[in-house]
């Protein structure tokens, strides 16, 4: 165990692309945590999605010996964030364990609309944050100006902030001086009962669930048995230790301040929330920490296995992924369309969409995913109040008395010049300006309320074309407003299907659904009979096409040499149609369904 | 003695004067190099004394020279492979034997030579009656060198000549395809193969598909529905997806593959379907020689013994090629599955005119076999999730 005083836990706080992953790349570098011959990049974000996408999905926890210039050796506890706003609610997670955030702001980029969100999400928790600019060697970085906006805009003092490049490692060395010198030390009780908060968790097939935490009172070791305070589950301690980028290293005892894991064979994964307590089983503590904040998920969507009889290992494949993305929510959904499925909640499209390439990736699933929702409220001619989390629960229109959709506050930041652009865009988006401050001449933030809706459909994506890529985008959840929606249904060959129906705003309904017949069109293979499709509010249809019957697929010439060859194409032909869903006679392939759900302009 | 069981001989000839531009065979372009040709015949009648060695129980009742162009390859070349073939294998006297050829390489000479060895069919490569559409397709010969390849080898005694033909082809509307099936039709050959033009990758038409202007599926779907009209007006029936004959005149050869019926390939990238194996000869010539030659590379590229439940797939697959179309008592009889899944597929098809029913046999439709491989994959799937037939005692 580490005395309290040499221990410092800190996250890295910042926009996306800022240079965070890079930073702490160069803090493993500069602490020797890991061998030059060993380090690669963004060495904690260790998921392949992370790499490919270069962004930080999940919270990490990593601990970094350092010897400082005083000369004394320190332990410093780095937990990574993610940087998406879809992941804001990870970001206060991995807060709550430390005591200091090191706060990373581009040079040339200066403030965005993320750097601000976690900013007071740190301030929230109580955390000393730390300004660094960064990327300084680049040749548009105007470092006097971006500390001069971080003192203005947050208010925070950032004239003696490091100027580092994480890339070409310059000036780290100061930034490591400065989370010793500014990051105060864990205070907490190592003779007091155990709490532990647990801020992740992970299944592994031979420990069983690692638990991810900081200690805040008390101390844990192997042999030990604990509790866990919200579920009430007993486990012995197997193993406890500490977190290193290439695996885990077993420690005698973890004490309070301290940041590790434990193993306890641990096989119900239910058992331990993130966010919950741990404690000692004979000598339990009197209240559970704080915890978390429940996060609510914004998007909504059905996810059905394509072949109908994977529903089981679906099911086992959110369970697991719950575990280690505690913002997930699931339940079961029963289509009339795709049959047995999950109605699942997620943070956001980007969240959803990791979400989605995860269980196809790491648990080898096929799946089909309807158009997302966000939540709406309905008051009903009866007088009771409900809430809509699918299409497939939206009441009959006599029924309504008033619906109401969710809104959020955005903000967005941008260069002077894309002002037009981007009032343009949230106009259109249903957007209610609200106001628009000059963070300095080439900076201007405008807040809007516009309803989630607009915003969960490619919005980011719209917004960074509209601003050259320079837009940046936050965004928070402020409450239901009255709104007309309605419920557009679709039918193939005559036959609704529940799985393509969705809600929206009234007056998008006609140019949306036409769009979308279109786009059915063009994803549903020709079959041997012409398909209708027709989209329809209530009983009235408002839009249709067709898809011509397929008239010409034959091998014209079959010989003794092709025989292989042709057994092989019809091989692949049924293959394609195993990754389609029957509908009545029509089939539809799983992408027919995303393609509903990307609706470019 | 043990009756002896019939089998089809395949002789691949990979020599051309030119590739075509659409054609995706295996075969060498322009060359007939004398060393080349030697070592390849070698090859042949090495690779003759061994299999024959293994189809002792055998009768061929059909040989088929297929190429690339055995007519370029020369009538003396063709006729020492058949003497060497008759050498080794024991050769029914009514066989049918059949050679490829191309009008631009027919002559008297070649003609008389192969008749009087026992040659008694012939398929002429035509394609097209329009000299510029044969010039674009890269066909070194005119409508005309046709006509006359055609008429001579009436007058050389083959009273058995079929006419390969296609259709889909650039530029080409249905009206010309139409009038184009009345000018071959007036030769009054015995058997005419109507192909629908598929590009194949790797193909110099492939590489310019874009810009080919191709009648579009919708256009070729009418040209092949109006082919079977026109054909079986004059008398011709339709027996295969692409191949209709005058009665009695079926290619013998051609229908083993459909039926499921024994056939040993020669030559590189031929293929076989022998003893419950199907296999296929290496595709390189060179290497063909050197395997059956020096035996110090793989004579064959792949060999697979076919279960039983597949040859069920196959049947379903080859059999719907052909107006004999699929049998339930013959199905359940050869491979113990049952045919009612089967039925279930078929029965909403043949409300739409796709399958029709005729003694007790499904056959397909024109309509159908313009879809046929959508109707196989629905038959293949119900097949594949039935269960076997109870065996009876």
């Amino acid at each position: 165990m580490t005395e309290q005083s040499k221990i410092r836990n800190f996250s890295i706080v910042a926009h996306i692309d800022h240079g965070k992953s890079t930073l702490a790349d160069r803090l493993l570098e500069e602490t020797n945590t890991v061998d030059k011959r060993e380090m690669e990049e963004q060495i904690l974000d260790n998921m392949d999605l992370e790499r490919e996408r270069g962004i930080t999905i999940k919270a990490r926890a990593v601990k970094l010996n350092y010897r400082a210039d005083n000369g004394e050796s320190y332990v410093l506890n780095l937990i990574d964030t993610p940087g998406h706003v879809d992941f804001n609610y990870e970001v206060s997670r991995s807060l709550t364990a430390c005591e200091g955030a090191v706060l990373v702001v581009d040079a040339s980029q200066g403030i965005e609309a993320q750097t601000l969100a976690n900013t007071y999400l740190a301030i929230d928790e109580g955390l000393e944050v730390l300004p660094v600019v960064n990327k300084i060697d680049l040749p548009a970085a105007r470092p006097q100006e971006v500390k001069k906006e971080i003192e203005d805009v947050i208010g925070l003092p950032a004239m003696d902030a490091p100027e580092i490049s994480a890339k070409n490692g310059i000036n780290i060395h100061a930034v490591l001086e400065m989370i010793v010198r500014d990051v105060p030390p864990p205070k907490g009780d190592r003779e007091a009962p155990l709490q532990a908060l647990i801020f992740d968790s992970q299944y592994d097939s031979y420990r069983g669930v690692v638990v991810y935490m900081r200690v805040m009172n008390g101390t844990v070791r192997p042999g030990m048995d604990v509790k866990m305070m919200a579920s009430g589950a007993v486990y012995k301690v197997v193993e406890c230790g500490y977190l290193h980028p290439k695996g885990m290293v077993p420690a005698e005892a973890l004490g309070a301040g301290e940041v590790g894991y434990l193993t306890a064979s641990i096989k119900t994964i239910s058992d331990t929330r993130v966010g919950d307590t741990v404690t000692g089983a004979e000598n339990p503590a009197a209240e559970p920490l704080p915890g978390y904040k429940t996060c609510q998920p914004m998007v909504f969507s059905g996810v059905y296995p394509a072949d109908g009889s994977k529903y089981g290992d679906l099911r086992d494949a959110l369970e697991k992924l719950k575990l280690n993305d505690a913002s997930m929510y699931f339940t079961q959904e029963n289509s009339i369309a795709l049959g047995f499925g999950f109605r699942c909640g997620f943070l956001g499209l980007l969240h959803m969409e990791i979400i989605m390439e995860r269980l196809e990736r790491e648990f080898n699933l096929d799946l089909i995913t309807t158009a997302p929702n966000v939540v709406y409220e309905i008051d009903k001619t009866d007088g009771s109040h409900i809430e809509v989390y699918t299409p497939l629960n939206y009441p009959d229109p006599m029924e309504i008395a008033q619906a109401y959709e969710p809104y959020v506050k955005a903000s967005i930041i941008a260069p002077p010049d894309y002002v037009g652009n981007i009032m343009d865009l949230c106009q259109f988006r249903r957007g209610e300006f609200k106001d628009m401050t000059y963070l300095d001449q080439s900076r201007v933030e405008l807040h809007y309320e516009i309803p989630l809706n607009e915003i969960i459909y490619d919005f980011f994506d719209a917004l960074k074309s509209r601003t050259r890529g320079y837009g940046s985008l936050d965004y928070e959840l402020i409450g239901y407003r009255p709104s007309k929606l309605v419920k557009l249904d679709i039918l193939l060959n005559g036959e609704l299907v529940d799985a393509l129906s969705f809600i929206l705003f009234a007056d998008e309904a006609y140019a949306r659904a036409r769009r979308i017949c279109e786009k059915l069109k063009d994803n549903i293979p020709r079959q041997m009979f012409e398909i209708p499709i027709q989209a329809a509010i209530g009983g009235k249809i408002i839009a249709r096409e067709t898809i011509k019957a397929l008239r010409k697929d034959v091998l014209a010439k079959c010989y003794g040499g092709d025989i292989t060859r042709k057994k092989k194409l019809l091989e692949k032909q049924k293959e394609g149609k195993k990754r389609m869903r029957t509908f009545g006679t029509v089939s539809v392939p799983s992408e027919a369904f995303m393609a509903v759900l990307k609706m470019d302009e | 003695m043990n009756e002896l069981k019939p089998l089809g001989i395949y002789i691949h000839i990979p020599f051309c004067r030119s590739k075509c531009q659409y054609c995706d065979f295996y075969s060498i372009g322009g060359s007939r190099d004398r060393r080349l040709v030697d070592n390849y015949l070698q090859a042949l009648s090495e690779h003759f004394k061994e299999t024959g060695a293994l189809a002792t129980d055998y009768v061929v009742d059909t040989v088929y020279f297929g190429g690339g162009t055995p007519s370029f390859f020369g009538a003396d070349n063709l006729r020492r492979i058949f003497a060497e073939l008759q050498h080794r294998f024991r050769v029914d006297k009514d066989a049918e034997i059949t050679f490829e050829a191309n009008p631009d390489s027919v002559s008297d000479n070649l003609l008389r030579k192969l008749r009087a060895d026992g040659f008694n069919r012939m398929s002429l490569g035509v394609q097209s009656d329009h000299d510029d559409v044969l010039q674009k397709l890269g066909r070194p010969h005119t409508y005309e060198q046709a006509r006359t390849a055609f008429q001579q080898a009436r007058a050389c005694g083959f009273d058995n000549i079929s006419l390969d033909m296609m259709y889909g082809l650039p530029n080409q509307s249905a009206e010309q395809w139409e009038q184009t099936l009345t000018h071959v039709l007036n030769l009054r050959p015995e058997h005419i193969s109507c192909y629908g033009l598929k590009l194949e990758p790797g193909t110099p038409l492939w590489e310019y598909r874009d810009a080919a202007n191709l009648p579009s599926d919708e256009v070729q779907a009418d040209m092949y529905l109006n082919t079977v009209e026109i054909l079986e007006a004059s008398g011709y029936r339709q027996y295969e997806i692409s191949n209709f004959s005058k009665p009695g005149f079926e290619s013998r050869h051609n229908l083993k593959y459909w039926l499921g019926d024994e056939y040993i390939g020669f030559g590189p990238a031929a293929s076989s379907d022998f003893a419950g194996k199907r296999f296929t000869n290496n595709r390189d010539i060179q290497n063909y020689i050197r395997g059956v030659l020096k035996q110090d590379v793989t004579i064959l590229l792949e060999c697979e013994s076919i279960p039983a439940r597949e040859r069920a797939g196959e049947y379903v697959m080859l059999r719907l090629r052909t107006t004999q179309g699929i049998s339930p008592e013959e199905y359940e009889k050869q491979y113990l599955m049952p045919f009612a899944p089967l039925l279930a597929a078929i029965e909403p098809l043949a409300a739409r005119e796709y399958f029709v029913q005729k003694d007790g046999r499904w056959i397909l439709t024109p309509k159908g076999f313009l879809v046929s491989n959508q109707i196989i994959v629905r038959l293949q799937e119900a097949q594949e999730a039935s269960e076997p037939l109870a065996k009876k005692r």
